[in-house]
């Protein structure tokens, strides 16, 4: 970057703010954008350059700001507080979204004030292994925490998220008895694997591409109903026989109230955002998957994963009450 | 080789060292504002990268990170309110040096600390990066829980003449950790509903609260002029650390800059350890040791060395493994994906031009903050003069706006008001408030850990004894223990037998 186009971006983005568009037509002003995570995370990182592409789409500057905390909640319970103006816009993460109200009822948002609007990325959950642990198949990791019970421990990223949901589908349909170690995040959760202190790593897909590729770690499955692009080696676990579907979506919402109008114009600039391939080839980058579900689509996807859990939940609670 | 040689041309382009100039002025700014972390520096910085080339956004990351650190030991040592928690040690010693008007030496001294830190874990980045990375990976769940042991003992020695009360602070802070929602169980502890508090007390409030905010109150209250004690002058104070002095504090900045490096390529272990291992290491082999807390020059060279060695040490398992040593370089990591660099062994392939480039415009941005640390540092000095009246006020506007900024949350800011009542109360009755912060930080790495290692072995306690490397940790925590105890027990009888044979021959 030279010192002109710097000047140059820097001018641009002052007059950006500035400039009053001759029509009064929205989005009159910036919009924000509220991510419900620190910046740098991987959904803040989507979010801003979603925000780059609709802003320029609707001539408007769309501005992050990170209300992080309690994973998720109060993001979401300020997205559900705001004014339904179009002023306001958030993204939302399943399946925490939808599952906290089912585990506790002091949940700061109601699921009803908040209307979802697209969701953009889908990261499958995959179950790792270190690139010098003996296991290559799911068959030999069952094999082996068959012959000792109790004894392989595998990661998630906290009690009911979707990675300790889907090591437990998994190993409830294998039928195996392995210790579940909770971590944070995946950076620790990573550096344990490759270190040998823990036998397998259940997370998301885009945690761990990049170690996928370079060799320093193997996954064992990918919990999709196809294989992934960025990892194509990597076999899907229907294909091994066992039935585990699982991933973190990220996406768009709303404040319930806002009008008809304002909610379709954001879905329209959002599908035109999902739809340039510039866009995707930058989340590809980042490994995320772009599945996009649009609006009421969308709502319904968010509803049906809530019946799910609900049920999951009342056959047999994650959490030890 | 000629990979180096395209990252020096790199470099040396007039856009790449203007915007290594930016971020090494960023970074100081950012670092030395109580509130602006360097986590949020870098982070705040990455959609500015977006439309730069990789190489200059990688040096203006690299630039505000090592820069960032580095600032906080300035607003340390003159104000004593540390601009991140990686310089509470470095204003133990800085702020009673700032009081006695040796403030423009104190922060030469930390100045030159921290770019002799930085070089150092730098030069070790680029020639033992991958066996580095390998050590880091030996550390399991058992040795994090052990290390925070370790520093925690260390930390409860190092900050009080008065083992009581620091043991108190420590505790009031291990207690504070429970609090906030509990991973294991998806329960809440002592939350009672505020969603504020369900990710823990948060940690930058509770070290504005208590440092910063208490200060603004302690210099507003009337009796107090301005810093400078009444009897110093800042004009007899020496601008720079002599050359003699420097020499002195060679050793502990050598140590401190291996300490800093070895911490700071375990992921998760955290820099303000670093800085107080170092810093009990330095009391512990000084001839001096009551001198510290006191205004010893070498508690600001050995904390300051550590803190910014372990810079370069964080990026060690970032760039080689793609595993971020910290929050600041897990956000490195999302500014190298971004630009197509996926971090690996083949940064050090495929992008080895890219990657020494950040690596030299971490040397370059080390050389540029002493530069200008050097010769800004006699006229920041004049802040200590300004009266308390004007000064607080100042420094209390400055912590509201940095807290609220953390998170765009008011609750943050009322319990930074809260902790910084608490902290004016406990300076005056002389309970240090460095145990009560590290507890808040070292609690949680504690208990994870612990926890993490009792479901990979299903409580099994033998895992303590399972490894040398824990076993040569908990000999560590057994040595800070009894060592103190045994060598003041020696003074006490050394002093009795001189008391004796004085008396003897009336």
């Amino acid at each position: 970057m030279t010192v002109k186009t710097l000047i140059a971006s820097a001018t641009a983005a002052v007059m950006a703010v500035a400039a009053v568009p001759a029509a009064a037509e929205y989005p009159e002003r910036p919009v924000t954008v509220i991510v419900a995570w620190g910046a740098g995370g991987s959904t803040d990182t989507m979010a801003r350059i979603f925000a780059n592409y609709i802003g320029e789409d609707l001539g408007q500057r769309f501005v992050v700001e990170n209300r992080e905390g309690a994973g998720g909640e109060i993001g979401w319970t300020a997205l559900a507080n705001a004014p339904a103006d179009g002023y306001t816009v958030g993204l939302i993460n399943s399946p925490s979204f939808e599952s906290k109200g089912i585990v506790r009822d002091d949940v700061g948002y109601d699921m009803e004030d908040i209307r979802p609007l697209v969701n953009v990325v889908t990261d499958p959950g995959v179950l790792a292994v270190a690139a010098d642990s003996p296991y290559e198949t799911l068959d030999d990791f069952v094999a082996a925490a068959k012959e000792n019970p109790g004894e392989l421990s595998v990661s998630h990223e906290g009690v009911g998220g979707d990675d300790h949901l889907a090591a437990l589908d998994f190993t409830d349909k294998a039928g195996i008895d392995v210790n579940f170690v909770t971590f944070d995040g995946n950076a620790e959760a990573t550096a344990a694997l490759q270190g040998g202190h823990i036998d397998a790593f259940e997370g998301n897909m885009s945690e761990v591409a990049n170690q996928i590729e370079n060799g320093s770690v193997r996954a064992l499955a990918v919990w999709s109903s196809d294989r992934m692009e960025a990892i194509p080696d990597v076999p899907t676990g229907q294909e091994q026989g066992y039935d585990v579907i699982s991933a973190a979506s990220r996406g768009f919402a709303v404040p319930a109230d806002l009008s008809e109008e304002q909610y379709n114009t954001l879905l329209e600039a959002a599908r035109g955002v999902i739809e340039n391939e510039e866009f995707r080839a930058e989340l590809a980058e980042l490994n995320m998957p772009v599945v996009p579900i649009y609006g009421e689509d969308f709502v319904e996807f968010l509803e049906n994963n809530r019946e799910t859990l609900e049920t999951l939940w009342e056959k047999d609670p994650w959490i030890e009450q | 080789m000629q990979d180096l040689l395209i990252a020096l041309g790199n470099i040396f382009e007039p856009s790449s060292l203007l915007v290594l100039l930016i971020g090494t002025l960023a970074g100081m700014v950012i670092g030395s504002l109580p509130g602006l972390s360097s986590t949020m520096g870098v982070a705040l910085v990455i959609p500015i990268t977006f439309s730069m080339t990789p190489e200059n956004s990688l040096i203006l990351l690299g630039a505000v990170y090592v820069s960032s650190v580095y600032g906080g030991s300035i607003t340390a040592i003159l104000l004593r309110t540390p601009g991140t928690d990686a310089s509470i040690a470095t204003a133990l010693d800085g702020y009673p040096l700032a009081q006695q008007g040796r403030g423009a030496e104190a922060v030469g001294m930390a100045t030159i600390a921290s770019l002799i830190g930085g070089i150092f874990s730098t030069v070790l980045l680029i020639a033992v990066a991958p066996p580095l990375s390998r050590f880091a990976l030996s550390f399991g769940p058992i040795d994090y829980a052990v290390l925070a042991i370790f520093g925690m003992v260390t930390i409860i020695g190092v900050v009080s003449s008065n083992p009581v009360k620091g043991t108190v602070s420590a505790a009031a802070g291990l207690l504070l950790a429970t609090i906030g929602m509990d991973n294991f169980t998806a329960t809440q502890r002592f939350t009672f509903g505020e969603s504020a508090l369900f990710d823990g007390v948060p940690l930058l409030p509770a070290l504005i609260g208590l440092f910063s905010i208490s200060q603004a109150i302690a210099l507003t209250v009337p009796r107090r002029a301005s810093i400078l004690s009444e009897t110093a002058d800042i004009n007899h104070g020496r601008p720079y650390p002599s050359l003699g002095l420097i020499r002195q504090c060679m050793r502990t900045i050598m140590k401190s800059s291996v300490i800093g490096s070895a911490i700071g390529v375990l992921p998760g272990a955290g820099t303000s350890i670093a800085a107080f291992i170092s810093y009990n290491e330095a009391r512990r082999s000084s001839k001096n040791p009551e001198n510290y807390g006191k205004g010893e020059m070498e508690g600001v060279a050995a904390s300051e060395a550590a803190n910014n060695a372990v810079t370069g040490g964080t990026l060690v398992p970032t760039l080689t493994l793609g595993i971020p040593g910290n929050a600041v370089t897990a956000v490195f990591v999302g500014g190298l994906t971004i630009h197509g660099m996926a971090p690996g062994p083949r940064l050090f392939t495929d992008f080895a031009d890219v990657t020494y480039t950040l690596i030299l415009s971490l040397f370059l941005a080390n050389l540029l903050f002493a530069i200008i640390g050097l010769s800004v540092g006699r006229y920041l000095v004049f802040v200590t003069k300004i009266p308390g009246s004007v000064l607080g006020p100042l420094v209390l506007a400055f912590s509201f706006i940095g807290t609220y900024a953390l998170r765009n949350n008011l609750f943050d800011v009322g319990l930074a008001l809260a902790f910084g009542i608490v902290g004016y109360f406990m300076e005056r009755r002389n309970y240090p408030a460095a145990p009560l912060v590290i507890a808040l930080i070292l609690g949680p790495i504690f208990e994870v850990n612990f926890r993490r290692a009792m479901e990979i072995s299903s409580w099994n306690w033998a895992v303590f004894f399972d490894r040398p490397l824990t076993i040569f940790l908990i000999f560590l925590v057994v040595a800070a223990v009894v060592l103190p105890i045994w060598q003041r027990r020696k003074a006490r009888r050394a002093a009795r037998f001189d008391r004796d044979r004085h008396s003897e021959p009336k």
